[in-house]
């Protein structure tokens, strides 16, 4: 019950943000000019979101842009910023490849006077970057794995399907349901599996663990694939009515499943406001010179998708 | 068990293990064998090596000479026997490890890296070198050292692709020199010399010899090896058959030992009734297009129904490049090849094969045998179509067929399923012969068809293609054995440089003059029966 | 010398008995692996687990019949994977409706029109590569790779950063229904994809045995050159045999999409690598003119079985990999001991038979007698 109410917070938080930095939009000062786009993988529907939501305000504000995509991969994030700055945009909107691996060349743009505001991701320096508007996993798994618990009704037992070791949200989302779970002793986890973030490879793996555990009670998963991989599974071995999945992400695919009560819940990013926020504040500091953004790190809260506000979700953005 | 090699007993020399037995025999080869696949390339060789003497290694293509100096320098492992270094067992794994025993070799073939320059290669895998790197100076000065000694200007710092064979071949030499050998081993080191370059190398290897260097000799140019050797050694189909002191021999001894007995087969007589002209070689011209020559040269030939025609000549004469161009595999530069009235032109190895005309390959391992497979796999692979029924290869029919035709061949192996490596060079040359066959045709090529092949499966292999003859098979082989051309065939044409020089019966011929025009030493065949008719030399 | 001969035949014979574990290793392995595991967990041999088994090895194994097509001929298709996530996004993008050229009217192909355009596409890309193959002699490596880029490119631009799920179930006013019923059924209690690879496993042998395209495949493979000089078509061979990849990687395209519902840019990644990984353990050789479907099949039952038997048993995901990792290299290490083996066998054999025809000719041991040296 307070979970609930903790979502309905952290939604309307979110809403009154959004509506002060629209108002900002169209101040003083010069708009137009180039700005470099860098995103993950726009193949995947998430980041596609985040790409044509940077284009659409992008237009909006009168830039020309570019986009790349670096899969994260430092290698190819460096070789993208540089062309960026030889290329002399006058900002650069960066969904970065790593908290670590990332300073150097975001350092390096902001040395060629380049603003870089960063978006989805951050970077483990502050000072560099004009602002940084993250979404805070944890938190977003926390209250995921709250609603996911209550439907288990606090017992029973579960397993895990885990994202790509190498990506930092696999481990973030695997703690944050951790964090909640370990505080009800009557749930255990019997099983956890690696199905790097894919629905088949998702699918595959809890086929074999059905075979080991066939009377469990509950699936978590990383994110959405593997988790509409799971259904799939649970489906074709007559279980998905017993079972209650939860999935992470809020993709359109998952926000249905949830819809028929196939998912308990999913989590949605708020990639949309992420990206509107990092990209206004980029627009500000290249018109204006500096940004009015108080604090550089902005961990935005995630949105819990369940079946009273699934049917509104559309490319992972949440209409009112 | 006596290690020695018995000499030769209708001459009454002493043995070679007598004669060399108390002077420094540094290195002996005791029952070598070698086999690739199931080529035995060497049968149980007894062979000694003397310190201060040059001994030369006589044998036709294939003998085993180059085999068994691959073995002696550490390049291959011997299959079956050991080698003795001053009275030691030794095995050498890699030609470093024999380099550092003292024995260095000359290749046949050039092994130098081209994109290296001439003192690298000298000293390359034996850098001069101290924990600071390679000191490239001393190398240059060493190698200059070298190149005075052997009379040729060659800068340290050239690039080796930069210069002529001829002076590769010096780089070569100059490498084996700089190793300071005990036992130096000379693979046809004088193929790409020219004659004054030849005579320094003598020099050389006489100032060698004063130093108590033990050197091993092969070369094809016969007299040229006579002139420097102290012992001559032959080998014969991978076997080592003579042994003599070369003051005690001369040319014509090597020659008849070399090419051994008079074959055991002759087919002079048979009866010869040839049919219509069935392959038409006109004006023949094939282009090399890496050196700009044209190894084949306006070359036109006729082969009729029923005719064995042997195209003699020795290596080089250009025969393999017209025997690969006419199989389809090469294009031709000029000319035209009518099969009955046929135009080749244009036309795969496949459509060759479909309208009646194949080649069995000189290189067996390379070009013959499909080494994975089964006999019976090899044998059906160039006429399979003959097998299929509704799509589907009729597989018990086939079996039954492969089977009847390795009887009516004369192939000794366990069945069709025998592995065709299990199988002897005669052998497995009858299945390529019989694959061949198999696919019905009017004129079968062969290249060297006996290359490889022990001596009874020679005769076999023959009395084959002169049944298929007498079925009005035509036959066009290719050898530079003359005891082949002269029993084995109804006709001889002679290729030298490319060009048809000259023609012979087979029953009025003698292998002097066969010899003598494939060599285009100039002395004019008395029983030149065609000389020149066509495609003579211009 | 009679002793001599019982000796070679006695080692002979204890060459053959080795021979024969290695040639049969991949089944050795397997019952190992089942033996193992079973012994470990109840649940292993379950119906249940086997028919999850079977579906998952039959994808593999399906491409593993197409990439052992390739590699008969020392060739290799790292294109695959794409190819299989390229025509489920083109059957995906079909079920989307085909917007006419010039009108406003929307196409609904039925399910089997899809299901043969989007095959017929990966048999194209497999067309593409064997033509530039065997025609421009590149190699196979660098083709494959370069349209396994193209191939991944292509689905993304499909899919165009969504997934294609409810498309996939059709509607019934548009007449496209039925995808699933079909392509993810399990007559018999059999999962579909475990019949297909039946079929293609049956089709495949009868192809490599009972025709001339399987024969000419095999030379090919072993000895190019002397092949082409038999009359072998080897370009013709090479380009179909590439045709045949495309065709499995397509069909597994179909067979995946309705396992997981939904058509997605990643699907297929890493695909041609298990296959390889299976065609090798089959103990087929990579550089062409070794291999059997059987032995595929077996490969494909190791990978599967060795996979499915870590998670059953609780191993941890990481070292899961590893293992399965070191699997691979141990086959194909074992493969590389088999050549040796054979190789040895083969001279042995040559050896005996030089003993026993020099053995006729009545000369002491060791003695080479050479013919008269003088004859005129």
């Amino acid at each position: 019950m307070k979970l609930k109410s903790m979502a309905a917070i952290a939604t309307t938080a979110i809403v009154s943000v959004s509506l002060t930095s629209c108002g900002d939009a169209g101040g003083e000062g010069e708009g137009g000019g180039e700005i470099a786009i860098i995103t993950v993988d726009p193949a995947n529907p998430y980041w596609a979101a985040e790409v044509s939501r940077a284009e659409e305000l992008a237009e909006e504000l009168g830039y020309e842009y570019s986009v790349g995509a670096h899969e994260n991969d430092p290698d190819e994030q460096t070789r993208l910023m540089e062309t960026a700055i030889n290329n002399d945009v006058d900002g650069i909107l960066l969904d970065p490849a790593g908290a670590d691996e990332s300073i150097a060349i975001v350092e390096q743009a902001v040395d060629a006077d380049i603003p870089v505001s960063l978006v989805n991701a951050e970077i483990s320096e502050t000072g560099l970057a004009e602002a940084q508007f993250i979404s805070d996993n944890a938190q977003g798994a926390a209250a995921g794995a709250e609603v996911w618990a209550e439907a288990m009704g606090y017992e029973g037992t579960y397993v895990e399907l885990i994202g790509e070791p190498s990506d930092n949200n696999a481990p973030v989302r695997s703690e944050g349901y951790e964090s909640v779970l370990s505080q009800y002793p009557d749930m255990e986890k019997v099983g956890e599996e690696i199905a790097n973030w894919d629905r088949q490879e998702g699918q595959t793996a809890m086929e074999q663990l059905l075979s080991r555990n066939p009377d469990i009670d509950g699936v978590i998963s990383g994110n959405d694939e593997m988790a509409l991989g799971a259904v799939n599974a649970l489906d074709e071995a007559g279980r998905l009515d017993e079972v209650e999945v939860l999935g992470f992400d809020g993709s359109n695919d998952a926000a249905e499943a949830v819809a028929d009560g196939k998912l308990v819940a999913s989590v949605l990013q708020p990639i949309d406001e992420a990206t509107t926020q990092s990209l206004e504040v980029l627009d500000e500091v290249i018109r204006t010179g500096e940004s009015s953004v108080e604090e550089e790190k902005v961990a935005l809260d995630c949105i819990l998708i369940t079946e009273e506000n699934a049917e509104d979700l559309q490319d992972f953005v949440l209409e009112d | 068990m006596s290690a020695a090699v018995s000499g030769s007993p209708a001459t009454g020399q002493p043995t070679h293990h007598e004669a060399t037995g108390s002077d420094g025999v540094v290195l002996r080869a005791v029952d070598i064998s070698k086999t690739y696949g199931a080529t035995r390339a060497l049968k149980g060789v007894n062979f000694d090596v003397s310190a201060g003497k040059v001994t030369v290694l006589f044998g036709e293509n294939g003998a085993g000479k180059s085999t068994l100096m691959k073995i002696l320098s550490g390049v291959e492992q011997p299959t079956a026997g050991y080698l003795e270094l001053d009275g030691e067992r030794v095995e050498f794994s890699s030609t470093t490890d024999a380099v550092d025993k003292g024995i260095a070799i000359i290749h046949q073939e050039l092994n130098l890296n081209a994109n290296l320059k001439v003192s690298d290669n000298i000293f390359l895998g034996r850098e001069i070198a101290s924990v600071r790197g390679i000191h490239y100076a001393e190398q240059a000065l060493a190698t200059r050292d070298l190149m005075k000694r052997l009379e040729e200007p060659i800068s340290p710092d050239a690039f080796v692709r930069d210069l002529r064979v001829g002076q590769q071949q010096i780089v070569e030499i100059a490498r084996a020199l700089s190793t300071d050998a005990r036992i130096l081993i000379m693979d046809e080191p004088t193929s790409a010399l020219s004659s004054a370059e030849v005579q320094v190398l003598f020099k050389i290897i006489r100032e060698l010899q004063r130093q108590g260097v033990a050197i091993v000799y092969i070369s094809h140019h016969l007299e040229e090896a006579l002139e420097i050797a102290d012992h001559a050694v032959v080998f014969r189909d991978g076997e080592l058959v003579a042994t003599e002191r070369a003051s005690a021999i001369d040319l014509g001894w090597v020659v008849r030992t070399m090419v051994g007995r008079e074959a055991d087969y002759d087919f002079r007589e048979e009866a010869r009734e040839h049919g219509d002209v069935v392959l038409s070689i006109q004006d023949v011209t094939v282009a090399d297009t890496v050196s700009g020559k044209f190894p084949v040269d306006h070359v036109s030939l006729d082969v009729k129904e029923g005719e064995i025609v042997c195209l003699f000549g020795l290596m080089g004469a250009g025969r393999t490049e017209l025997m690969e161009a006419l199989s389809g595999r090469d294009e031709l530069a000029g000319g035209r090849v009518l099969l009955t009235d046929h135009d080749l032109a244009g036309l795969n190895v496949a459509d060759r094969i479909d309208l009646g005309m194949g080649l069995v390959p000189e290189d067996r391992q390379r070009d013959g045998i499909i080494q994975m497979q089964s006999v019976g796999k090899n044998m059906s692979l160039a006429s399979l179509s003959s097998w299929v029924r509704r799509g589907f290869m009729a597989v018990r029919g086939e079996n039954r067929d492969i089977k009847s035709q390795m009887t009516r061949l004369g192939v000794k192996a366990e069945g069709p399923e025998a592995p065709i490596t299990a199988l002897s060079g005669g052998n497995a040359q009858k299945v390529v012969i019989g694959k061949m066959l198999a696919a019905q045709p009017r004129v079968l090529l062969l290249d060297d068809p006996t290359r490889g092949v022990d001596v009874g499966a020679k005769g076999e292999i023959f009395s084959l293609l002169f049944s298929r003859a007498g079925e009005g098979l035509a036959v066009l082989f290719v050898t530079s054995d003359v005891g082949e051309a002269l029993n084995a065939s109804h006709r001889i044409v002679v290729m030298d440089r490319g060009q048809v020089v000259t023609e012979f019966d087979p029953r009025h011929a003698t292998r002097e003059e066969v010899m003598a025009a494939a060599e285009g030493s100039g002395g004019q065949p008395a029983a030149s029966t065609t000389a020149e008719e066509e495609g003579g030399p211009r | 010398m009679s002793a001599a001969a019982t000796q070679e035949k006695s080692s002979g014979s204890k060459i053959n008995l080795g021979a024969f574990f290695i040639e049969a290793r991949a089944l050795v392995a397997l019952a190992i692996i089942i033996v193992i595991f079973a012994s470990m967990s109840d649940t292993y041999l379950s119906v249940g687990n086997l028919v999850t088994v079977a579906k998952d090895v039959a994808f593999n194994a399906i491409i593993a019949l197409g990439m052992l097509m390739v590699i008969l001929h020392s060739g290799i298709d790292l294109s695959v994977g794409s190819t299989v996530g390229l025509t489920g996004a083109v059957a995906g993008t079909l079920f989307q409706g085909l917007h006419l050229p010039l009108t406003d009217a929307v196409m609904y192909p039925s399910i089997w029109v899809i299901v043969v355009i989007a095959v017929a596409v990966g048999m194209l890309v497999g067309w593409v590569n064997g033509l530039l193959i065997a025609r421009l002699n590149l190699a196979p490596f660098i083709v494959t790779l370069g349209m396994l880029y193209v191939g991944r490119g292509l689905t993304q631009v499909l899919l165009d950063g969504t997934n294609i799920t409810n498309e996939l179930r059709g509607q019934e006013e548009l007449g496209n229904t039925g995808f699933f019923e079909v392509f993810a059924s399990s007559p018999l209690g059999v999962p579909i994809s475990a019949w297909v690879m039946v079929a293609v496993a049956i089709a495949f042998s009868i192809i490599l045995t009972r025709t001339p395209f399987g024969r000419w495949l095999y030379a090919i493979g072993s000895n190019e050159r002397a092949a082409a000089l038999s009359g072998v078509p080897v370009n013709q061979v090479k380009t179909r045999v590439y045709v045949l990849t495309g065709l499995c990687a397509g069909i597994v395209g179909m067979l995946q999409i309705a396992n997981i519902r939904s058509s997605t840019a990643d699907l297929g990644e890493f695909y041609e690598l298990n296959a390889i990984a299976a065609v090798v353990i089959g103990g087929a050789a990579l550089s062409g003119g070794r291999g059997t479907v059987r032995g595929t099949i077996i490969g494909a039952f190791v990978i599967g079985f060795l996979t499915n038997g870590l998670v059953i048993v609780g191993v941890s995901p990481f070292w899961q990999t590893v293992i399965t990792g070191a699997v691979i290299i141990l086959a194909v290490a074992v493969d590389q001991i088999q050549q040796i083996l054979q190789r040895r066998q083969a001279q042995a054999r040559a050896v005996a038979e030089a003993r026993r025809e020099s053995g006729k000719v009545p000369v002491g041991p060791g003695g080479h007698e050479g013919p008269p040296p003088e004859q005129t």
